[in-house]
């Protein structure tokens, strides 16, 4: 058996006739990999007709550092922290998918505070990453206000963050058998009074944007994802939400103590780039009442059951984890065995990955310009397609 | 189409894989005459230059911080991690015993400890070198500590000019923790077991000791016996 390996060569080579009564070709633009709407550095070579488009191809890889290889060196305790450089955006889900994987396959048990505590902060980071793709959405598609709002609403969740965790980004707080620290004594009086806070904002964000007729031009219509696409095209999260497909694992699979709390999932009726952008939006309210219903009730009880020092086992053998983070589901295969303190072989099933080929097919006949708000509402974080 | 308000949700119940999923559909754009699609249009730019504006005469809503010029009011919560330093006990002693666990914690090697023989105990603390250029700040070194003798400082402003000033050494002394000297009655013994240290000395390849305007930072007195004989002794005043 033979497979015919298609090079980005082989891609770019014959530029076809232009369909069009005059005598044009088609051409080849580079998006990126310096463009302000790659959010990191991704490429694009568009195969272009005039303006309007006939391919997308995505050259990831610019920001490839090997976090999986280098994984293999580190103990179960130490690569947590490389996963906060993957979705930096989603640091804490991505330091809880990893642990959670190890706690399941080595056995650990964590109790209620633990379990609370991490999905508050999730949930927070959850609200903190929309407010930034709001912001970041409106600077993509020429309005630069949101982008500071946006920012400005990030900044009271990063204070509780600060705290708390003693880090703005890169928080490694979530680890196997517990958290790094037991939640500051003004957490839960903060936290609710940021919620407070956030609740009219984004109420805002409609006058601001959602409202606004230019927004909805470049949105509405665009980009159309047809459910049984989506789903053949592996996308998760937002994106999958928005084609109608109800998949969050915190309703289907529920981790932390989803299961006790009471919210809906936000799911679109069209699949274009307005659905998306509304269910994140949604998104942003419903997680606001799931940190509202958890607050005030949580369980007394260590914050970590695992000693720093103490040694964790895991077995021999292949585990599968998966958490539903702010862009998508994120699995975690580990295969242990082999070496002692750390994995043979550490695998991200990364939610950007997926959802980046969902523009090779969502952008194909539309304008350059809606390339823009197509990538903008898949919410792409580079990093995490290139680890 | 426009007027659309993102708070026009429909609850209803789908099932996924056999599973209720209770879901709230977003909304979607009603059909409007042109005339009112052209008002409504209108009034949306209308409402978000009102809202901008709106900040822009209450300047009691603005956040921005003027940093640098806050500086001096500036508080980071206790907890931040920004600056890796040696605690010291109510004598000023270091508490670090030199067991090398933060440096085994460590997920990216920068931390080296070296040890010598000591006068009061077999072995003790000579160098605590931690290389700031390669730290991630993940907090596993102060975590693995067993007695204390790490903590992260809220000392945000790392900018230097040269690369070679972000390696330190972190402890003031070369010598044994306060667990040891505090045995030790006589105050003279225990001063003379204390040996300075200054933070850019050491055998470290790229530290600052050569760098001309460190000169006098450099407290160290003599030739360190850890150096290479051919290199110039820290600070250079040997």
């Amino acid at each position: 058996m033979t497979v015919n390996v298609k090079t980005l060569n082989d891609i770019i080579a014959p530029p076809g006739a232009a369909a069009s009564a005059l005598a044009t070709e088609e051409y080849f633009v580079n998006m990126g990999p310096q463009h302000p709407i790659a959010h990191g550095s991704l490429r694009l070579v568009v195969r272009l007709d005039g303006e309007t488009v006939r391919e997308v191809i995505p050259v990831p890889g610019f920001v490839h550092r090997g976090i999986e290889k280098m994984a293999e060196h580190l103990s179960w305790r130490q690569l947590i922290h490389l996963t906060d450089r993957t979705d930096y955006l989603s640091a804490l889900m991505n330091n809880w998918a990893v642990a959670r994987t190890i706690e399941q396959a080595a056995g650990l048990a964590t109790n209620d505070r633990i379990e609370t505590v991490r999905t508050i902060v999730a949930e927070l980071q959850r609200l903190q990453s929309h407010a930034l793709w709001w912001g970041v959405l409106g600077m993509d598609l020429g309005a630069f206000t949101p982008f500071l709002y946006g920012f400005r609403e990030r900044e009271v969740i990063s204070e509780i963050f600060e705290d708390t965790i003693g880090a703005r980004l890169t928080m490694n707080y979530i680890q196997p058998g517990g958290l790094m620290y037991d939640i500051h004594p003004d957490f839960a009086q903060k936290t609710k009074r940021v919620l407070a806070y956030l609740k009219p904002k984004i109420d805002e964000y409609g006058t601001l944007l959602s409202g606004n007729v230019i927004l909805q031009e470049r949105l509405r219509n665009i980009g159309v994802l047809p459910a049984a696409r989506a789903i053949a095209l592996g996308c998760t999260g937002p994106v999958l939400r928005a084609s109608g497909v109800p998949c969050d694992l915190r309703k289907v699979e529920p981790y932390g103590v989803y299961a006790s709390a009471e919210f809906d999932v936000p799911v679109g009726s069209k699949g274009d780039c307005w659905d998306r952008y509304c269910v994140r939006i949604e998104e942003m309210r419903q997680s606001i009442r799931i940190v509202e219903q958890l607050i005030d009730h949580i369980p007394e009880g260590p914050h970590t059951t695992v000693k720093f020092g103490a040694r964790i086992k895991v077995p021999e053998g292949i585990h599968y984890g998966q958490i539903e983070t702010a862009r998508g589901i994120l699995g975690v295969t580990i295969v242990a065995g082999g070496k002692a303190d750390a994995p043979y072989r550490l695998h991200f099933r990364s939610p950007n990955f997926n959802n980046l080929w969902a523009v090779t097919e969502l952008a194909r006949g539309w304008r350059i310009a809606d390339i823009i708000a197509i990538q903008s509402t898949l919410d792409l974080v580079v990093p995490d397609i290139d680890r | 189409m426009a007027r659309v308000k993102l708070t026009d949700t429909r609850k209803e119940t789908r099932t996924l894989a056999g599973r209720p999923v209770p879901v709230v559909v977003t909304p979607r754009f009603a059909r409007r005459g042109r005339l009112a699609v052209f008002a409504d249009a209108l009034a949306s730019l209308l409402a978000g230059m009102r809202l901008t504006f709106g900040y822009l005469v209450r300047p009691s809503t603005v956040v921005t911080r003027q940093y640098p010029e806050n500086r001096a009011t500036l508080k980071l919560p206790a907890r931040f991690r920004a600056r890796l330093r040696l605690t010291l006990d109510e004598h000023g002693y270091q508490r670090c015993t030199a067991c090398r666990l933060c440096e085994r914690a460590c997920p990216n090697a920068s931390i080296r400890i070296l040890t010598r023989p000591g006068a009061l105990s077999k072995h003790e603390l000579d160098r605590y070198i931690w290389r700031m250029d390669s730290c991630v700040f993940c907090n596993a070194c102060v975590q693995s500590c067993p007695f204390g003798a790490l903590e992260m400082t809220a000392e945000f402003e790392h900018a230097v000019f040269d690369r070679r000033l972000l390696i330190f050494t972190l402890n003031r002394y070369a010598g044994p923790p306060a667990s040891v000297l505090l045995k030790e009655p006589d105050e003279a013994k225990r001063a003379a077991a204390m040996e300075p240290r200054d933070p850019y000395g050491g055998p470290v390849p790229l530290n600052g000791t050569d760098l001309p305007y460190l000169k006098a930072l450099a407290v160290a007195p003599r030739p360190d016996p850890v150096r290479h004989a051919a290199a110039p002794a820290p600070g250079g005043q040997a």
